[in-house]
């Protein structure tokens, strides 16, 4: 980080701890300290701060005054610093964005304290405001609950890159939403191992009445696919109509030709989940390798016109 | 001296100034610590200035007798009051943290609202904001025209909202260009977003952005709406169903297998919806859309005709 970074953070911080302060005499630095993130010691060096700041003439009376040292803080003769800055855009509709989102979270209060705060931001910024939507799959709901309870639960599942349905029993992790769809991390009985589950592919949902221990901390940034130690490496070549694909498909490489085709190679697990990428590209991709995967997409086109052969 | 001091002492004189201070004024007085040669001086009170208005400051410079004086409106400068509660400041500390959106602006945010309260949530959501879109959504807030880059075109689009689906953030507005209602993504937006000036045009009370967004890939497109009717197999109709949106006409077979009837503008995007489900559905109708699947499949399936 840059000093310039650092210096415009400080200033960020200390134009925003002053009003709290000013509205709240006599906390301590350690109570400051844990509102705004820092430690006491910092607090400390920011006071001392303020301590040097002042307005014209410049005389013993136009300083700020506060007493560093002193274990409860009180700050005076600060006039000019009686509000924060006002949110930059970025952060008026990072609090908008997020307040929304939790909102949109099916079972969400709608008449709670978050509502009322949002509404009273979004006068403050003139009325405007943002729609979140992040869908209400069936079972989402049972999911959480299990996930809470530690519930070991049975699900039937569609899993698309198998084009199959599985029976398994399952001890959820809470519920997440991630690259548009809610998942949930679970230890899955018959794998033995953890793995990732599409809520909106569990088409039944039971208890069976075993418990589990539900475990703290996960973390939804870590990605919801991990290429596994079975899953096949695939390289494509694209014509750049077909690049939508980089943005959607999790890529292991992606180089760029001189003639703006794109090599792309992915880490595939299941047959029937590339099958429906070649179909649905068609003449905008071809396989360069492994060679075997070359005949897929021409073995999936003649599985899938022998139904029409049928039909017609 | 101090950066941060300097720039403290330089904001705090700004707004406790009613008519404003000129440059001359700011680099003579030895408080605000401006040391050093005339060009060092000027080029110090240079960046001060930049640093402050990135910093979101509302640095104003007004030319007066011929030379300029610079201030900072306090009505201009001051967050309002938005006499949140204490549940409410707590409610909008769990959702920051609750919902990670790839930036510290929301963090930033809550300190200026008075710091922390209450307890940090878990995670439960990932929604990444494209940079582009605070710039956007500031324009909204105006009624300001943006200029943008847009898959390699410039746009000039009235930004009416503001909405997510689906874990992706769009941009809806009126395309002043194409005179018509258009919804862009915000991640495809170039990060050059420019602003036009204030109050250019006006949003319906009514208007709700969500309400743009096509729900469907087969909605997508500008065609006059056809019927196609869809088979689906027992195993996979479910999904198919739930994926169809309510628009969709249902008829569930006792074998449990489905003919769902969709409303289709957009025919490629009709084509990828049906390949998802593989041999498992089949386009019953009408002929021409069916025949225009095959040819598709023919042609990947090399050449033979079925």
């Amino acid at each position: 980080m840059s000093p310039r970074r650092l210096a415009e953070d400080d200033l960020t911080r200390v134009l925003a701890l002053v009003p709290w302060i000013l509205g709240h005499p006599g906390s301590t630095k350690a109570e400051i300290a844990q509102r705004f993130g820092i430690t006491p010691d910092q607090v400390e060096q920011d006071l001392w701060l303020l301590l040097m700041i002042g307005v014209p003439p410049y005389s013993p009376g136009d300083y700020i005054d506060v007493d560093p040292e002193a274990d409860t803080v009180e700050i005076n003769l600060a006039d000019f610093f009686t509000r924060p800055l006002r949110l930059s855009p970025a952060e008026g509709l990072a609090l908008l964005a997020a307040g929304r989102a939790l909102l949109a979270v099916p079972g969400s209060d709608p008449g709670g304290p978050l509502a009322t705060a949002l509404t009273k931001l979004a006068a403050a910024l003139e009325g405007v405001d943002v729609a979140v939507d992040f869908g209400d799959p069936e079972f989402l709901g049972a999911v959480r609950q299990a996930a809470e309870a530690g519930h070991c639960i049975e699900i039937e599942y569609f899993s698309a890159g198998h084009d199959r349905m599985s029976t398994r029993e399952i001890d959820p992790g809470p519920p997440f939403f991630a690259t548009g769809q809610w998942y949930t991390d679970a230890y899955c009985h018959a794998a033995r191992d953890s793995r990732m589950f599409r809520v909106d592919r569990i088409r039944t949902l039971r208890d069976t009445g075993r418990r589990f221990t539900p475990a703290g901390d996960f973390d939804p940034e870590r990605g919801v696919y991990e290429p596994g130690p079975d899953d096949t490496e695939i390289t494509l070549r694209l014509e750049s109509s077909a690049a939508w694909v980089v943005e959607t498909v999790p890529t292991t490489d992606v180089v760029e030709r001189p003639d703006g085709r794109l090599e792309v190679t992915l880490s595939v697990s299941g047959t029937a989940w590339l099958e429906r990428l070649l179909l649905q590209l068609g003449p905008a991709v071809e396989v360069i390798s492994p060679s075997p995967a070359r005949q897929l997409a021409t073995q999936a086109a003649t599985r899938v016109l022998a139904r029409y052969r049928r039909g017609a | 001296m101090d950066r941060r001091e300097r720039l403290l002492n330089l904001l705090a004189a700004l707004l406790d100034t009613g008519i404003g201070l000129t440059a001359q004024e700011i680099l003579g007085e030895p408080s605000l610590g401006y040391v050093g040669t005339g060009e060092s001086q000027r080029k110090a009170f240079e960046r001060d200035k930049a640093t402050l208005r990135a910093m979101g400051v509302p640095l104003e410079q007004m030319e007066f007798e011929g030379d300029y004086r610079y201030r900072v409106d306090r009505s201009a400068y001051y967050l309002p009051e938005l006499g949140l509660t204490t549940d409410e400041g707590a409610a909008l500390h769990l959702a920051v943290t609750a919902i990670s959106l790839g930036t510290g602006a929301g963090e930033g945010a809550l300190m200026k609202l008075g710091g922390r309260e209450g307890e940090r949530a878990q995670p439960i959501a990932v929604l990444p904001i494209a940079p582009a879109l605070a710039p956007v959504f500031e324009a909204t807030r105006r009624r300001a025209m943006v200029t943008f880059g847009y898959r390699g075109t410039t746009r000039h689009v009235e930004p009416w909202g503001l909405t997510s689906t689906r874990g992706r953030w769009y941009v809806v507005g009126f395309d002043r260009d194409r005179a018509e209602m258009r919804v862009f993504r915000a991640d495809r937006i170039d990060d050059d977003v420019t602003l036009g000036p204030d109050g250019e045009f006006s949003v319906p009370e009514d208007f709700r952005p969500e309400a743009e967004l096509a729900e469907a890939p087969w909605q997508l497109g500008s065609d006059t709406p056809r019927p196609v009717r869809v088979a689906v197999d027992a195993t996979h109709a479910a999904d198919l169903i739930a994926r169809a949106g309510a628009s969709a006409r249902v008829e569930r077979k006792a074998d449990g297998t489905a003919i769902v009837t969709l409303d289709v503008t957009n025919p490629d995007g009709l084509r990828s919806f049906v390949l998802e489900y593989l041999e498992h559905a089949e386009i019953l109708d009408p002929p021409e859309v069916r025949a225009a699947f095959v040819d598709w499949l023919s042609a990947i399936a090399g050449g033979t005709e079925p």
